[in-house]
This record gives C-alpha cells, sequence and structure tokens, in this order.
C-alpha cells in the first residue's frame, strides 16, 4: 500500500517536473527521476573565493548498476510481496553489501518488511534522515552561504543546514528525523558529522532500520566540477555489530533551467489514515 | 533674518544628511538610510534566522507595536467584497478544525513570513535560488531569481521569482491554490491570488516586510501589510523540527527516540 503511495506521488511529481513553462527536460534525468543514467565529466573541480570547493548546484544520485537504494541500501535478491526489486545495494563494507544487524534488529527488518510494510516513513511523509534523505528523488540542490553548507530537496520539501563554524552538536536529548549535522572540510572532501536522529526513519523502502543511537559521518568529494562521490560510514551500537559504509556519485544536472517544483505530501494524504 | 533662515536650513539639511551617514558608521537602525552588509556578488545579504516576534498571525488585521499590520487601505481592514467577508467569518467560527495550520498543512505566502516559527534564508552569491527554510513543517520555499512564471500550476505556496531593487529583495508570487489561509483567523483567498513581497534590511537585526496583496475574485481593491522581522542573535541559535502530523499520528506509529520495546532483546 504504502508502495502504491509512493508510487502515486512519483509519478504526479515526474508529471509536473515535465509540465508547462519547464524549458527542457534536463537530459540526466531521462525519464528516471530516480537516477541519473549517465555519467558527464567535467572539468577541474570549482572553488570559492576561500579557496574551499564550489559544490552548489543540482544534483542526481547516480548509483551503480542495477542499483537503486532508495529501494534498498543493502543488497537483496527482491522482496515479491513488497515489490521490492533485486538490487546490489550502496554498501561497500562489509564486502557482502548486507547490514551486519544484530539478531534483534535483522529479525524487526524482516517484521516489518513481512507485515508492517504501512509504517514506512515515506508513506507518512516524514523527513528520510541521514542517509535516506542523500537518495531521495528528483534532485538535491547545494547552497553554500557564508558559514554553511545547505541542501534542499524538491522531494518532502526536504533540507539540511550544516553548520561549518565548530559548534558543537545539540543535546542528546533533543531527537530530530533529519538529526543534527556538523560539517568542516579536510582538503576538498567535506566531511558531516550526524548525530541525535530519531528511531522512526528507516534507511529505505525496505525496512531497514536503525536506533536513536545512529552515528552517521558522511564524506562528499568533488572528483571534476561535475561529479561528487559520496560515502557514509554508518555506526549503532544497539542495532549493528560493527560500522558499515556504503558510497555512490552524484552527477550534475545540466540544465541552467532545471528548477526544484513544490512537493505538497501531507496536505493530500488520505491513504495511511486509513489504517 | 532672511540670511539666518538659510543658515539654519543648510544646517538642518546637512543634519538631515548626515544623520543616516553615521547611523551607517555606527552599525544602528535608521529607517532606510540602512545599508545591508554585502555578498560577494554585490548583494544585499539576507542571510540569518528571522521570526517576525509578534502577534501577527492570530489576526493580519490587528496591530504591531501600536501600528496597524495593514498599512493600506488606512482602517486596517481587509477589503472584502461581501460574499468573501461572509465566508471569513464563517472561516472564524470553524478555525479550530478548518485553520489549514491546524491540519498541518502548507501555509502559504505571505503567512510562512509572519507565523510563530524562525526561518532561515539561505542567500549565496551568484545562485539562481535563494532559499527559506522554516522550522515549521520542514517547509522549503525557493525563491527563484531567473526565469517565468509557471503557467497552469495551483501551488500551495505560489511560484515565486525575485529581482533585487537596490536594498530590496522584491518576490512576484502567483500561481497559488485557494486552500492556504492569510492567519488564524480566517482570512482567505481565491486561486487568483497575487502577491509581491518586499524584504529590505532595515537594520543589523532587523527586516521590513512587506506585501501587497491583490486578488479580484475576494477583495475590492489590493491591500497592503507592513511588519518587522527580527534576526535571532543567540549563540548557535538553529532551525529545529515542528514535525506537526508526525506528532499527530495515533498510537500505533512508533514515533519516539528509542526501538519499539517488544522487537528489542
Amino acid at each position: 500500500m504504502s508502495k502504491q503511495l509512493f508510487v502515486a506521488l512519483s509519478i504526479a511529481s515526474a508529471c509536473l517536473a515535465q509540465g508547462p513553462g519547464r524549458g527542457p527536460v534536463n537530459p540526466l534525468l531521462n525519464g528516471n527521476p530516480y537516477v541519473s543514467p549517465q555519467e558527464v565529466k567535467g572539468g577541474p573541480i570549482v572553488r570559492l573565493p576561500d579557496g574551499k570547493p564550489d559544490l552548489q548546484g543540482a544534483w542526481l544520485q547516480r548509483t551503480v548498476g542495477n542499483s537503486m537504494s532508495m529501494y534498498s541500501i543493502e543488497a537483496t535478491p527482491g522482496h515479491p510481496k513488497t515489490s521490492i526489486p533485486r538490487t546490489a545495494g550502496v554498501i561497500v563494507d562489509p564486502a557482502d553489501g548486507v547490514i551486519p544487524y544484530q539478531p534483534w534488529a535483522r529479525q524487526r527488518e524482516i517484521d516489518l518488511s513481512e507485515n508492517h510494510m504501512v509504517e514506512e516513513s515515506d508513506a507518512h511523509c516524514f523527513l528520510g534522515g541521514v542517509p535516506h534523505q542523500m537518495y531521495t528523488p528528483f534532485g538535491m540542490r547545494i547552497l553554500q552561504p557564508p558559514g554553511f553548507v545547505v541542501m534542499t530537496w524538491e522531494f518532502m520539501h526536504a533540507y539540511r543546514i550544516i553548520p561549518l563554524d565548530g559548534r558543537p552538536h545539540i543535546h542528546p536529548s533533543i531527537k530530530l528525523f533529519e538529526g543534527d549535522s556538523r560539517g568542516h572540510w579536510e582538503g576538498d572532501t567535506l566531511v558531516i558529522d550526524v548525530t541525535n536522529q530519531v528511531a522512526r526513519t528507516w534507511l529505505d523502502q525496505s525496512a531497514n532500520i536503525h536506533s536513536d543511537a545512529i552515528h552517521v559521518v558522511e564524506r562528499i568529494t568533488p572528483v571534476d566540477s561535475n561529479n561528487l562521490t559520496y560515502e557514509a560510514t554508518i555506526e549503532d551500537s544497539k542495532a549493528y555489530t560493527k560500522p558499515w559504509t556504503i558510497r555512490f556519485s552524484y552527477s550534475r544536472i545540466l540544465d541552467p533551467k532545471f528548477e526544484h517544483l513544490e512537493f505538497a505530501c501531507i496536505e493530500g494524504e488520505v491513504d495511511v489514515a486509513k489504517h | 533674518m532672511k540670511i539666518l533662515a538659510s543658515i539654519s536650513c543648510a544646517v538642518a539639511v546637512v543634519c538631515l544628511v548626515s544623520v543616516p551617514v553615521s547611523s551607517q558608521t555606527k552599525g544602528a537602525p535608521k529607517g532606510k538610510a540602512y545599508i545591508a552588509p554585502r555578498l560577494a556578488d554585490g548583494k544585499p545579504d539576507l542571510n540569518g534566522i528571522w521570526e517576525v516576534r509578534a502577534k501577527v498571525d492570530a489576526d493580519l488585521e490587528g496591530k504591531v507595536n501600536g501600528k496597524n499590520i495593514i498599512v493600506d487601505p488606512a482602517d486596517g481592514k481587509i477589503p472584502y467584497k461581501p460574499e468573501a467577508l461572509a465566508k471569513k467569518k464563517e472561516n472564524f467560527q470553524k478555525r479550530a478544525t478548518e485553520d489549514p495550520l491546524n491540519k498541518c498543512h502548507a501555509p502559504g505566502v505571505p503567512r510562512l513570513a509572519y507565523i510563530s516559527y524562525p526561518f532561515q534564508i539561505v542567500e549565496s552569491a551568484n545562485q539562481p535560488v535563494i532559499a527559506f527554510l522554516s522550522q515549521y513543517v520542514h517547509t522549503l520555499r525557493n525563491i527563484n531569481m531567473q526565469g517565468e512564471h509557471l503557467d497552469g500550476l495551483e501551488l500551495w505556496f505560489g511560484d515565486s521569482r525575485g529581482r533585487w531593487e537596490g536594498e530590496t529583495l522584491v518576490v512576484d508570487v502567483a500561481a497559488f491554490n485557494s486552500d492556504t489561509w492569510f492567519d488564524a483567523a480566517g482570512n482567505h483567498h481565491s486561486d487568483a491570488l497575487h502577491v509581491v513581497e518586499r524584504f529590505t534590511r532595515t537594520g543589523p537585526e532587523t527586516i521590513t516586510y512587506e506585501a501587497t496583496i491583490e486578488d479580484p475574485k475576494v477583495l475590492t481593491k489590493p491591500f497592503k501589510i507592513s511588519l518587522p522581522l527580527m534576526l535571532h542573535t543567540e549563540k548557535n541559535f538553529q532551525i529545529m523540527e515542528y514535525e506537526c502530523y508526525a506528532l499527530k499520528e495515533g498510537p500505533t506509529f512508533t514515533v519516539g527516540d528509542k526501538p519499539d520495546p517488544q522487537h528489542a532483546k
């Protein structure tokens, strides 16, 4: 049910994206709002006046092979009941591509995917949390106003505000859907430390879960002016036996007229309320 | 006498001219004289976390600091057509259930600027978008600094096209739906709504927000509001989350900071 709702939302937004007044549809989107299919090589890394990489603009994740991390972050043969397709996932450590769950957490993931897909966080119009937010569809825009890196998405009208001034994290008792992000530069790599997340969000649409102890360290590195490498190490002493790492790429959406449209979710939501 | 009068006039003019200059150097607010800090592209820097800090959203026909929020017409009232005024009174009676904010829905424009939640203006040099990020239900409002209005869409926040007029960010907003209200008192509009907003920094910690609102289906003539937005200057202040509908969901959903205990060891 939640899958159908989400697909309906996706189609609606994809139709809007090609509506009147939009100009040419970005070739990178190529009819697929989830992943950009091909890499377009860019020039040298663009820099801000302070010498840091200028990551600004619109981006879309370019995951590897038949992999849609939105569906499943980990390798899976597919799941007929939930219509999750076979995917290689985006986990690069451990090498088997599978989340190193503690037994209770794997059992809960199985129970949720078999019996409680209605709890999928996207279906409730919830924010995705980190890293889930980073592979949601329809494009991400990065802005770098003085002292911050800011990311915005059309999907769920989500945003992340990442201060670079070295301020401490908020108190551990405060829990946020999108977590609390603090960034700094290590050479040309933007390193983001993310804490304070709620346990309610899923890592994908396949019921892969975490607890409120989740701690994510993200590393975003420009390859050239059109491509970024994204890596995140995820640790959670309550849910996993050891930390694990995901990696994928973003390509720049090259159409200078590309714009995010409005994504109203809860305003038209009736499906979940029936359950 | 004539000479003395001329001298005093001259002194007065010099004083008038010198006031803005001195206030500028001291960084003190003095009306239109304030010159905002600049970004690398020379545009006024509106970055910061802003909030109205006054009870504007309760009723747009009320007052802030003793002045009418509605500055035109002079009576401070919305110039409704008779049937639209009747609808407003009906909305007021039903506001507990029908106010879009009580349904966790999008506040729209201009309401986003003066609901009681802070929002961060994200402005970076030479970018096609200025983003407004509100604490109210993680609202993202994009001000496109290029392009034309979209046709054929009805949007909760409308379609925003911004431009700079000197110190002022001017945003033309059209393509609305009719589902948002102007305030918690049931003041309303149709899908013919057209809003022109003006954001002007009038001091180191203030923006004067003005909006001219026209809607030929609902109003006999346009009206204009003016109100102050205040900068949050508390150390490390940041936008948090007001996840309205997540808080309202029923008990079957484990919205919280712990895994469901019956699943945990």
